[in-house]
């Protein structure tokens, strides 16, 4: 599962990289995607502005099948107070900017599983694929507009590395 | 890449695309569709002369052969079976109105409305039209050349109908797409233009001509063919003319796999419909689909001279076990 994960999370980074390169966050000393995985990095006490967060949450299996699916739903969020230069006038078009990029990451709805425990990556037997996201509503805290989408992601668990 | 093979589960679709091809109805000839050669191909660049008609909703396809025993004995006993007969029927919805969806989704002719004269009389399915504009030679599908005052009376955004004048023929009339079947000769010049399929929009105007957003459906014009603008569509509840055409739908798995149901020979087998779905559960808003019923009919397959109604093939995922 951990494969289908990285996977999904690695194509989103990629695409973003081509559909917005200027989105990018400093972290840990480094230039990134504007995109993250909360769970693979430090807690923080307030998620950071104006990159996309990954958080993986439900888990569901069917072992029925010739080869086991499993379903897991990954909640992506995303807030912004838009820009300083615009005194955070803009940050209802920057949220809009944001849910039209989201939209954007997640087609086609399906990449190459890949396998990350090792240098260079090595590419599975499967596609992990996922479903149209369900945008949830603005929330808004003081000058921060937030949303959150949810998206099931499929993958089959084939003999994993 | 790891080495290996997966026990593939059933296929996982999202959505069907459709696509349609003229048969040519005076030759009797459908467009064939090979899997093996062209199963491959993007969706959104299909191979010629197929049209892509976009997804399509609550696709479902019945077969409604009949398969009847033959009985003996007292008690009867079956003893083998025998078909009896053959049918079977596609319905979906259209998730847009355009020319040939609207076409493909009606019984009868499917006709333009010409723009009309000042003078015209009213009419239900357009009156005297505005007359049509000879194409000067070397024009395309993409691109029709005209005189610069010709030119002129276009605009982008402007549609048109590109097809010769009517002079007097009967049977399927539409090149090289059959819009209509005339059992009698008609005085209406306009008559092929207004029934072609040959229809586009204009993006851009030059003093040599307009270019077309998207290519005639027929490919490049005839020499003779002329030019008329076009306010929109029209099709009636009556008539007798039955569409015909090559369909493909394509389901694609979440695995690379494909499914192809290939109609050589579609019908449609119902009038005009359309159907309201409601964009949320909150609003009013309704998209306005067009409902579609097909009838298959047969084709002689020459590999062992069997009648068939369709096709369908299966292009496994990559390292599926088969």
């Amino acid at each position: 599962m951990q494969n289908a994960k990285d996977s999904f999370y690695m194509t989103l980074r990629s695409r973003l990289t081509a559909i917005n390169p200027q989105r990018t966050i400093m972290l840990r000393g480094a230039v990134r995607p504007g995109i993250l995985v909360e769970e693979a990095e430090a807690a923080f006490s307030q998620p950071p502005a104006d990159v996309f967060v990954l958080r993986w949450a439900g888990l569901v299996t069917d072992m029925e099948l010739d080869t086991a699916m499993a379903c897991t739903e990954c909640e992506i969020t995303y807030q912004t107070c838009g820009s300083q230069s615009f005194g955070g006038l803009d940050r209802g078009r920057m949220l809009s900017a944001m849910d039209q990029e989201l939209v954007e990451l997640l087609q086609p709805f399906h990449a190459p599983k890949m396998c990350y425990t090792a240098t260079p990556p090595s590419q599975m037997l499967t596609q992990v694929f996922w479903d149209e996201p369900i945008f949830g509503p603005i929330a808004e805290q003081r000058d921060m507009l937030s949303r959150s989408a949810r998206v099931i992601v499929y993958s089959y668990l084939e003999q994993e590395k | 890449m790891s080495t290996g093979w997966f026990s593939a589960p059933a296929p996982v679709t999202q959505r069907v695309r459709a696509f349609f091809a003229p048969v040519n109805r005076k030759l009797q000839a459908p467009v064939i569709f090979d899997p093996c050669k062209q199963g491959g191909f993007i969706l959104d660049t299909p191979p010629a002369p197929w049209i892509d008609l976009g997804w399509i909703q609550n696709f479902s396809r019945s077969a409604t052969s009949k398969i009847a025993s033959v009985n003996s004995g007292v008690p009867a006993i079956v003893l083998e079976q025998v078909r009896e007969s053959t049918e079977g029927n596609v319905n979906f919805e259209f998730l847009s109105w355009t020319k040939l969806t609207m076409a493909l989704a009606t019984g009868s002719q499917h006709m333009n409305l010409l723009s009309t004269a000042q003078t015209a009389s009213a009419s239900a399915d357009g009156g005297q039209a505005t007359t049509a504009i000879s194409m000067l030679g070397g024009s395309t599908a993409s691109s029709i050349l005209l005189t610069p005052s010709d030119a002129a009376q276009f605009s982008a955004g402007s549609i048109i109908a590109v097809d010769t004048d009517y002079t007097g023929q009967t049977g399927f009339v539409g090149t090289p797409i059959s819009g209509a079947y005339l059992r009698q000769p008609l005085t209406d010049i306009d008559y092929i233009r207004r029934v072609t399929f040959n229809v586009a929009i204009v993006s851009q105007v030059t003093q040599n001509g307009i270019s077309l957003a998207e290519p005639l459906p027929g490919g490049t014009p005839t020499s003779n063919a002329k030019v008329q603008q076009v306010a929109g569509f029209v099709d009636r509840l009556g008539g007798y003319f039955c569409h015909e055409w090559s369909a493909l739908f394509v389901m694609e798995g979440s695995q690379g796999e494909r499914i192809f149901f290939h109609y050589p020979r579609l019908q449609s087998m119902a009038d005009a419909e359309e159907a309201p779905i409601p964009l949320s559960g909150k609003g009013s808003s309704k998209r306005v689909v067009l409902k579609s019923q097909f009838r298959a009919l047969p084709v002689v397959d020459p590999l062992d001279a069997e009648r068939v109604l369709c096709y369908r093939s299966f292009l496994p995922a990559t390292y599926a076990l088969v």
